[in-house]
C-alpha cells in the first residue's frame, strides 16, 4: 500500500512540475506582463521600471529557476498587479467557488445517477428517450447560453432571482443550477451506458434465473458493478471543484477562483496562475487517488490484483 | 460595577439608528466591466479609462478641477484662484474649510506632500529636455512596506517632468516651482493624477497598498470596502466642501459580460450599466423605461504606422492609407452615428490652441491610388496587428478598414494578437496597429507631444521619428509665446498627419451608460461619473 501511495505521489509531483513548467513557458513567451499590466498608454519609462522591479528583464531561464526554487521553499510568489501574496489572493476566492461547485456537485449526483439508472432500466422506452434527450440537451447547451437563458427568465422576466453578484444565498441559485445541469447530463449518459453494459452480463441473467427479485438484482449486482465508470467521472468532477466554474463565474459576476484565473491569465500574472494550477493539480491528484482506492472497495477483484495491474 | 462612560455615550448610541433611518438618500449600484486594472485606487498607479470612472469626481479631487458636466474646461477645485508669479512659478490659493475623509482640514502642507517625493516622485530626478535638475530636497527612505511601486514615480515624472518643488507660502497658499517655463502648468494641475491626499492619512497607513486601496481624499464619497475584481463600495462624505452628496452609498460592481450588465439593469439589480457597446443601444432603448446616455470623450481612435517597415518607409504609402478611409461610414455603421470625426488629433477644449480649420485627410480613393502609383507600390502584404476588441468595435473597424484600403490597392493583412506586448514586438513585420490618444489636459502637449513626441511611446518603441517634430515638440513644451505655440502646433499636425504620417485619426471615442429614464442623472463627456450635489435625483 505504501509503495502504491509513494508511486502515485511521485507521479503526481512529476505531473505538477510539468504543468508548472508548461504554464511558465506559455505565459512568458506569449506576452510581456509589464506591458500588459501597465496598459497601452503607460509611459515607456514606467514599463521599464516595472520590468526591472519584477525581474522580468532577467534571462528567461533565470526567471524560471528562481520561480521553481521559490516554489520548493513554499513561496508561491506575489501578484504583479498589486504585490499581494498569490496564495492569499487564491485562498480568499476558494470559498466563493466552492459555494457554487459543491452544491452543483450534489445536483449532478442527485439528478444524473438516478436519471441514468432509470433510463437504462427502461431501455428504448419513452422514458429512456426522454431522459436521454434531456441529457443530450443539458450536455450540448453551453453553460454561458444556459446561464443567460436562466437570467432572462428568472431575473429579467419573472424577477424572482438576482441576475448576478454574490450578496446572498439567492445569488447562488442560478449559477448552481447552470453548473449542475450540464454535469448531471454527463453523469446520466455515463451511468446509463455503464448500467446497460452490466445488465447484459451473464451474472445478471443468472441472478434473475435463480429467482432473485429484480430490485435486489439491480441493487446488489448491477449498481455496484456499474459504479466504477461513474466513480471515475465523479472523481474528475471533484477534481475540478476549485476551478471548474470559470465560465459560469463570468456570466454571473461571481468573484471566485475562475474569474481570478481569467484575469490572471489575461494579465500574464504568472504567480497567481501558477498558484491556481498547483491547487487544481493537487486537487485532481488527490481526487484520482481516492478514486483508485474506491475501485478496490467497489470491486474485490481489483483489491486482490497486484497494484498497477488495472 | 457600572461605569459612567457607557451611559454618557448612550444618547449618541440611541441617536445613531435614528440618524441612519432619517438618511433617505438612495443607494445605487453601478455595473462596470472593470473597476481597476491594478487593484488599486491610486491614479498614479491605475492609468486607465476605467479608473477615471471610479475616481472622478466621486473620490479624487485636484487643485484645479474640471467642468465635468460641460466642456471639461478648467474650474476652481481645491484651489479657488491662481496666478502666475513668473513663466515657471504658479501660485494657488487653497479653498478654506475643505475636510478630508478623516476629518482633517486640508492645508498647504497636504498639497506639498501630495506633490512630493514620498508620495509621487520617489528618487527620480526632475528633468527638462534631458537636463537633470538638481533639487535641494533630500530623498527620504521610506519605511518597509511604504516603498512606492517603481512605476508610480515614472508616471508622476511623465506628468510633471520639470516640477522642482511645491513651496508652502502660508497655511492656504502654495507655489509650484517648475524648472523651465511652462504655460501648461495650470493644465497639468487639472489632469488625472494631480490630486491632493491627506498627509496624515498616507502616513498612518501600514503599507502603500493599504493606502492605495483606501486613500484618504477630499472627494464627496469615501471608500468603505474594496474587494479587488469584485466590488468597490463608497459612502457619502457628509463634510464635503461642495455640499451634502445626494447618494448615500455607491457600489461599483464588476460584471465582465455585456449581456449580464444589461440583464442586471433590466431586472433592477443595477442602477447603471456602463460600457454599453453601440450595437446594444437600440435594443435597450426599445424598452421605453430605459435610456442610454453618454457620447464622445477626450480620446481619439488612431491607426498607427511603423515607418521602418519596408513598404511604409515611403511616406506616400502611409498617406495613401490616410486618404483611403471613409471615416464617416465607420461612424455611421459601427457607432450608430453617436460619435464624430474630429479635426485631427485635437479637441475643442484646447480653447485658443484649437486649429479650427484643420481636418483629417479627406476620403479620396483616387488620391490614394495616385500616391501608391508614385510610390511604386506593387501589392506587397502589409501586416496589421490587431487585438480582439480591446477598443470598442475594434475588430469590426479593422475589417472595414482593410476592405477600404483594399479598394485603394493596399494589401493589408490582419494578424490577430493577444496582448499589447505582442502588438508592440519589434520585428520587421510590424507595420500597422491600432491605438488611441487622450488629452490629459487642455493643451496639445498632453496628446500629440506626449504620445508621438521624442519621449512618447511611438518613438520609444522605435516605430516612428522625425527630427523636425522632435525639435518643435521641445518648443511647444517650453515656449510662452502663445501665437508661436499655435503656429508650432499647426506645423506638428502637418508633419504627423500629412507629410510623414505617424498615425491617422479615425474617429472620436465614445462611452455609453444605460439607466432607467426616471433616474435623474446626466452623463459627463468622459468616463468619469459625476455624483456630486446637483447631478442626481431631484
Amino acid at each position: 500500500m505504501l509503495r502504491f501511495l509513494a508511486s502515485r505521489l511521485f507521479r503526481a509531483a512529476l505531473t505538477i512540475a510539468m504543468v508548472v513548467t508548461f504554464a511558465f513557458i506559455v505565459l512568458r513567451l506569449s506576452g510581456d506582463p509589464a506591458q500588459i499590466i501597465m496598459g497601452a498608454d503607460a509611459p515607456p519609462e514606467a514599463v521599464v521600471a516595472f520590468r526591472a522591479a519584477w525581474g522580468l528583464d532577467d534571462p528567461l531561464w533565470q526567471q524560471y529557476f528562481r520561480y521553481f526554487a521559490a516554489i520548493l521553499n513554499g513561496d508561491l510568489g506575489r501578484s504583479m498587479r498589486d504585490g499581494r501574496d498569490a496564495i492569499d489572493l487564491v485562498a480568499e476566492r476558494i470559498p466563493a467557488t466552492l459555494a457554487l461547485t459543491i452544491p452543483a456537485l450534489f445536483i449532478k449526483l442527485a439528478l444524473g445517477i438516478p436519471a441514468g439508472v432509470v433510463a437504462a432500466l427502461h431501455r428504448n422506452s419513452f422514458i429512456d428517450r426522454a431522459v436521454m434527450a434531456l441529457a443530450v440537451a443539458g450536455f450540448t447547451v453551453p453553460s454561458f447560453v444556459l446561464g443567460l437563458l436562466l437570467v432572462l427568465v428568472f431575473a429579467v422576466q419573472l424577477g424572482w432571482l438576482p441576475s448576478g453578484g454574490q450578496e446572498s444565498w439567492r445569488h447562488a441559485i442560478l449559477p448552481v443550477i447552470t453548473l449542475g445541469v450540464g454535469g448531471a447530463a454527463v453523469l446520466a449518459r455515463f451511468t446509463r451506458s455503464a448500467m446497460l453494459e452490466v445488465l447484459g452480463q451473464s451474472y445478471i441473467r443468472t441472478a434473475s434465473a435463480k429467482g432473485v427479485p429484480w430490485g435486489a438484482v439491480v441493487r446488489n449486482h448491477a449498481l455496484p458493478n456499474a459504479a466504477i465508470p461513474t466513480v471515475t467521472i465523479v472523481g474528475f468532477m471533484v477534481g475540478s471543484l476549485i476551478a471548474g466554474a470559470v465560465v459560469v463565474e463570468s456570466v454571473f459576476s461571481w468573484p471566485g477562483v475562475g474569474r481570478l484565473l481569467v484575469v490572471a491569465v489575461a494579465n500574464r500574472d504568472l504567480a497567481v496562475v501558477q498558484c491556481i494550477l498547483l491547487l487544481v493539480a493537487a486537487t485532481m491528484v488527490v481526487s484520482n487517488l481516492v478514486v483508485d482506492l474506491l475501485y478496490g472497495v467497489l470491486d474485490p477483484r481489483l483489491r486482490a490484483a497486484p497494484q498497477g495491474a488495472h | 460595577m457600572i461605569s459612567r462612560r457607557p451611559l454618557l455615550a448612550l444618547p449618541t448610541l440611541l441617536a445613531a439608528p435614528a440618524l441612519a433611518q432619517s438618511d433617505t438618500r438612495p443607494s445605487i449600484t453601478i455595473a462596470v466591466q472593470k473597476i481597476s486594472n491594478t487593484n488599486t485606487l491610486e491614479p498614479l498607479r491605475e492609468q486607465s479609462n476605467v479608473g477615471e470612472r471610479v475616481f472622478y469626481s466621486s473620490l479624487w479631487e485636484g487643485l484645479i478641477g474640471r467642468d465635468w458636466l460641460g466642456d471639461l474646461s478648467a474650474r476652481p477645485g481645491l484651489a479657488t484662484e491662481w496666478r502666475r508669479i513668473s513663466d515657471s512659478v504658479l501660485e494657488l490659493k487653497l479653498r478654506p474649510g475643505v475636510r478630508f475623509h478623516n476629518g482633517d482640514e486640508m492645508t498647504a502642507e497636504d498639497v506639498a506632500f501630495s506633490f512630493g517625493r514620498v508620495r509621487m516622485f520617489g528618487n527620480t530626478p526632475a528633468t527638462a529636455q534631458g537636463r537633470t535638475i538638481p533639487v535641494g530636497e533630500g530623498i527620504p527612505t521610506p519605511r518597509p512596506g511604504k516603498e512606492l511601486p517603481p512605476e508610480v514615480p515614472a508616471i508622476a515624472r511623465r506628468a510633471f517632468p520639470a516640477l522642482e518643488r511645491v513651496e508652502v507660502v502660508d497655511r492656504l497658499t502654495v507655489r509650484f516651482h517648475n524648472a523651465t517655463p511652462d504655460v501648461t502648468l495650470e493644465g497639468r494641475l487639472s489632469r488625472y493624477g494631480a490630486d491632493v491626499v491627506s498627509r496624515r492619512g498616507y502616513e498612518e497607513a501600514a503599507t502603500w497598498l493599504d493606502w492605495a486601496r483606501k486613500p484618504i481624499t477630499t472627494g464627496p464619497y469615501k471608500v468603505v470596502d474594496y474587494r479587488a475584481d469584485a466590488v468597490l463600495t463608497l459612502v457619502a462624505h457628509d463634510d464635503y466642501w461642495g455640499g451634502r452628496p445626494p447618494v448615500r452609498q455607491i457600489r461599483f460592481v464588476e460584471v465582465p459580460e455585456v449581456a449580464s450588465r444589461i440583464n442586471g439593469l433590466l431586472s433592477g439589480d443595477y442602477t447603471f450599466a456602463c460600457d454599453i457597446p453601440p450595437d446594444q443601444i437600440a435594443s435597450i432603448e426599445r424598452n421605453r423605461a430605459f435610456e442610454v446616455q453618454g457620447g464622445t470623450i477626450l480620446n481619439h481612435r488612431l491607426t498607427v504606422f511603423d515607418k521602418n517597415h519596408a513598404v511604409l518607409r515611403d511616406p506616400r504609402v502611409r498617406r495613401a492609407f490616410t486618404h483611403a478611409i471613409d471615416r464617416q461610414a465607420i461612424v455611421d455603421a459601427l457607432w450608430a452615428g453617436r460619435t464624430e470625426v474630429p479635426k485631427g488629433l485635437q479637441w475643442p477644449f484646447y480653447g485658443d490652441m484649437l486649429i479650427q480649420d484643420w481636418t483629417v485627410p479627406r476620403f479620396d480613393l483616387a488620391e490614394a491610388r495616385r500616391l501608391l502609383r508614385e510610390a511604386n507600390y506593387r501589392g506587397e502584404p502589409i501586416p496589421y496587428r490587431l487585438l480582439n476588441n480591446y477598443y470598442t468595435n475594434q475588430t469590426a473597424t479593422a475589417q472595414v478598414l482593410t476592405e477600404m484600403w483594399r479598394a485603394a490597392g493596399l494589401n493589408v493583412q490582419i494578424e490577430m494578437k493577444e496582448n499589447w506586448a505582442q502588438v508592440l514586438e519589434r520585428t520587421p513585420s510590424r507595420a500597422v496597429r491600432d491605438w488611441s490618444n487622450s488629452a490629459a489636459f487642455n493643451d496639445p502637449v498632453s496628446s500629440l507631444v506626449n504620445q508621438h513626441g521624442p519621449n512618447g511611446q511611438q518613438q520609444q518603441v522605435g516605430e516612428w521619428t522625425n527630427e523636425e517634430m522632435n525639435r518643435l515638440s521641445v518648443e511647444l513644451e517650453t515656449s510662452t509665446d502663445r501665437e508661436r505655440r499655435k503656429a508650432v502646433f499647426r506645423r506638428l499636425l502637418e508633419i504627423c498627419e500629412r507629410e510623414d504620417p505617424a498615425y491617422t485619426v479615425l474617429h472620436q471615442n465614445a462611452t455609453f451608460t444605460a439607466k432607467r429614464r426616471d433616474t435623474r442623472w446626466k452623463a459627463s463627456p468622459a468616463f468619469a461619473m459625476d455624483f456630486r450635489p446637483g447631478n442626481f435625483g431631484s
